[in-house]
């Protein structure tokens, strides 16, 4: 039972981390909190229902996502958000537009139904009384790698010098010719590809429908100021400590009560570490 | 972001005239009621239509049963205008949304009730919503309210007519049903809201009348998605069914983490008394195998042929509806039609629309045929009998395993 247990938690993290990832990125390479972030990760997830539906195969369509997400996000960016850098409150409440108008666009085109969508590695792996989800596995594998990946990205190459100078001083930035505007785009399109990749992969374990991604939301954002915002471990830190411990309480506790502690908990963490619990250095 | 932006916050200023003519067409949208649909009726001479009024979630999370509830009722107020109306008057229809929030449903309800008068209203589906618009309607709007869906009971409102199923219709022959092969040990795994509740604490009695026994009863936050501490329980304690009351979002994920523990191949159960076709998108089939439902009507009736009234009506409905959500039982959709056939009923007999008049007249009022049959009013119980469907999924559709003997009491009120 313990082995189960600790696959189950470990999965969910998974899909917190890849959520947060994002929503991460955005924030603390942007100062930007961008409250339609689920809604990209919807689009993602949406993605791979319209390939289903055309007969494509499934991992095409969770192939393509980032990269569509991203698209949308790019072109988002260059009419609309960046227009809201010099107003990050604003900025919420646009990205919260935003994200309505996707989801309400979205529940529209799938007309207000729930959809199943086939996991393109079906069925469960036994080993000796408990059995694993093949997909479940895969998404961790992902994860694990996406986090890497995005890692080295941000800290081993020109483009995440360029990102954190960005992010560290917009003015010496642009006088060392590195076009700011372009880096925001650049990275607020990473940031909705990440999300898109995350409802992609997250799309045959919970079903689409258009609340997909906001369920996702008001945990992404404890993660985030749980695990303090500015470095890249930070929110992911902050995600897999949310991930576990909503996965964990309810084996331990009344679910309601569970629900109720990962708040509490975070707050109390919070209160004490207020700049985060990962902030020891920046990336 | 350049110097020009910053200067005034990021905004470009708003042009005098844009601003101007925005705001006008603002105020008209507001002066106009923007947001209602209006169905008029079509009569050229029809100087005094009867207005209905449908409340219901056309957007939000349950936006699905919403839209099957308003569909039916277009459909049906065409038909009955077709056929000559009531009391010789042609009806109108009032759509509003309810938008699956009470804050925002009171005020459009308000809307029907005050400013729009329409004569009767139907609609809300969760209890939470019908909860949140009774007392605008049926106390300070004194209008008739109908409420089409199936729930927990216990709703004895003078003018408020319950037309979907109860816990007494939907538990009392399908958990003996559930336990005919043998099967004792049952599990609760349910939303944390009153519907649950309630329809737990009935469901209980009945597994104990029959020698069966509860094994937990559990509930969860209306958003919880991660279930691997309850399937383990499931796997555990060797629950023979796990009679859920699990709603979305946490519904797939349920369901999808009892599949993969092994559940139904160890020969578990799953039974759910909301489940109808427009949840069948919502699992993979081989997830849903198996599954038991307990309702009013069934597509499976009609598919059958020995119901002719439900088959054509199914078959209207598709034709004028072919997108979207389709005529289901546990999307009130059934309600809607028994609701609105039962107040057309009373309306001619009562031969006008006081509300006292056409309230006396339904507390009587039967329909010889609806989806699943026909169905009659309890007097003095605001609630109807009605045939009921106890339906089993195989291969990504329901086949009927019982059909009840004559039509089935309510159990309310009473």
């Amino acid at each position: 039972m313990p082995i189960d247990a600790a696959f189950d938690i470990i999965s969910f993290t998974s899909f917190v981390v890849l959520v947060v990832l994002g929503l991460g990125v955005i924030a603390s390479m942007m100062g930007i909190f961008n409250l339609g972030h689920g809604d990209f990760v919807l689009l993602g997830a949406y993605t791979v229902f319209v390939f289903d539906e055309l007969g494509l195969p499934i991992w095409l369509g969770m192939t393509v996502a980032p990269f569509a997400v991203a698209l949308v996000g790019l072109v988002l960016e260059r009419t609309v958000i960046r227009r809201f850098y010099a107003a990050p409150v604003i900025a919420m409440l646009g990205t919260y537009a935003i994200g309505v108008v996707i989801r309400e666009t979205v529940r529209g085109l799938i007309g207000g139904l729930y959809h199943a969508i086939p996991e393109p590695l079906p069925g469960m792996i036994d080993i000796g009384e408990i059995s694993i989800s093949k997909w479940r596995l895969t998404v961790i594998l992902i994860t694990i790698l996406v986090v890497l990946v995005s890692y080295l990205l941000l800290r081993r190459t020109t483009l995440g010098l360029k990102i954190r100078a960005s992010l560290e001083n917009p003015a010496l930035a642009r006088s060392a010719a590195i076009s700011t505007g372009q880096i925001y785009a650049l990275t607020f399109a990473f940031g909705c590809g990440l999300a898109g990749l995350a409802g992609a992969l997250m799309v045959p374990a919970f079903s689409l429908s258009a609340d997909l991604g906001v369920r996702f939301l008001i945990q992404a954002f404890l993660a985030i100021m749980l695990g303090g915002i500015g470095t890249f471990e930070g929110p992911i830190g902050g995600a897999a400590l949310i991930g576990a411990s909503t996965a964990a309480f309810p084996w331990v506790m009344n679910p309601i009560l569970a629900d109720i502690m990962v708040f509490v908990l975070a707050i109390v963490a919070i209160r004490l570490r207020p700049t985060g619990l990962f902030t020891k250095r920046r990336l | 972001m350049s110097e020009r932006e910053s200067a005034n916050g990021g905004w470009e200023v708003l042009p005098r005239r844009r601003f101007l003519s925005s705001t006008a067409w603002t105020a008209g949208a507001v002066a106009t009621g923007l947001g209602s649909w209006v169905v008029p009726a079509k009569w050229a001479s029809a100087a005094d239509p009867i207005k209905v009024g449908i409340a219901t979630d056309l957007t939000g999370a349950i936006g699905i049963a919403g839209n099957a509830c308003a569909n039916t009722a277009r459909m049906m107020v065409e038909d009955i205008n077709a056929a000559g109306g009531v009391i010789g008057r042609p009806l109108e229809l009032y759509i509003e949304d309810t938008a699956s929030n009470e804050s925002v449903a009171v005020n459009n309800v308000r809307k029907l009730v005050q400013r729009h008068r329409v004569d009767v209203v139907l609609g809300g589906i969760t209890s939470s919503m019908r909860n949140a618009i009774k007392d605008v309607i049926v106390n300070r709007g004194r209008t008739l309210y109908i409420y089409p869906q199936l729930y927990e009971g216990r709703e004895c409102t003078p003018y408020l007519f319950c037309t979907g199923p109860t816990p007494a219709q939907q538990c009392d022959a399908l958990i003996p049903w559930l336990m005919a092969d043998g099967a004792k040990r049952f599990a609760f795994p349910s939303a944390n809201y009153i519907w649950p509740h309630r329809l737990n604490e009935y469901a209980r009695k009945v597994v104990e009348a029959n020698g069966g026994e509860v094994v937990f009863e559990e509930y969860y936050p209306l958003d919880q998605i991660e279930y691997s501490a309850t399937v383990s329980k499931i796997m555990n304690e060797n629950i023979d069914i796990v009679f859920f009351t699990v709603i979305p979002p946490g519904l797939a994920p349920f369901v999808k983490q009892v599949y993969e523990a092994g559940y139904q191949q160890r020969g578990g159960r799953l039974s759910c008394v909301y489940y109808d076709e427009n949840l069948l998108n919502f699992h993979p089939p081989h997830e849903m195998e198996g599954l038991v439902s307990c309702l009013d009507y069934f597509r499976a009736i009609s598919d059958g042929g020995e119901h002719q009234f439900s088959a054509d009506l199914h078959a209207r409905y598709d034709a004028k509806f072919p997108d979207g959500p389709g005529f289901a039982a546990g999307s009130a959709a059934t309600g809607i039609y028994r609701g609105l056939k039962m107040w057309e009923a009373a309306v001619n007999e009562a031969g006008n629309l006081e509300r006292d008049d056409v309230a006396a007249a339904i507390d009587h009022a039967k329909i010889e045929n609806g989806p699943g049959g026909g169905s009659e009013m309890v007097p003095g119980t605001y609630h109807c009998r009605m045939n009921m469907y106890i339906a089993v999924c195989k291969s990504g559709r329901y086949e009927i395993a019982q059909q009840s003997d004559g039509m089935v009491e309510p159990g309310e009120c009473a």
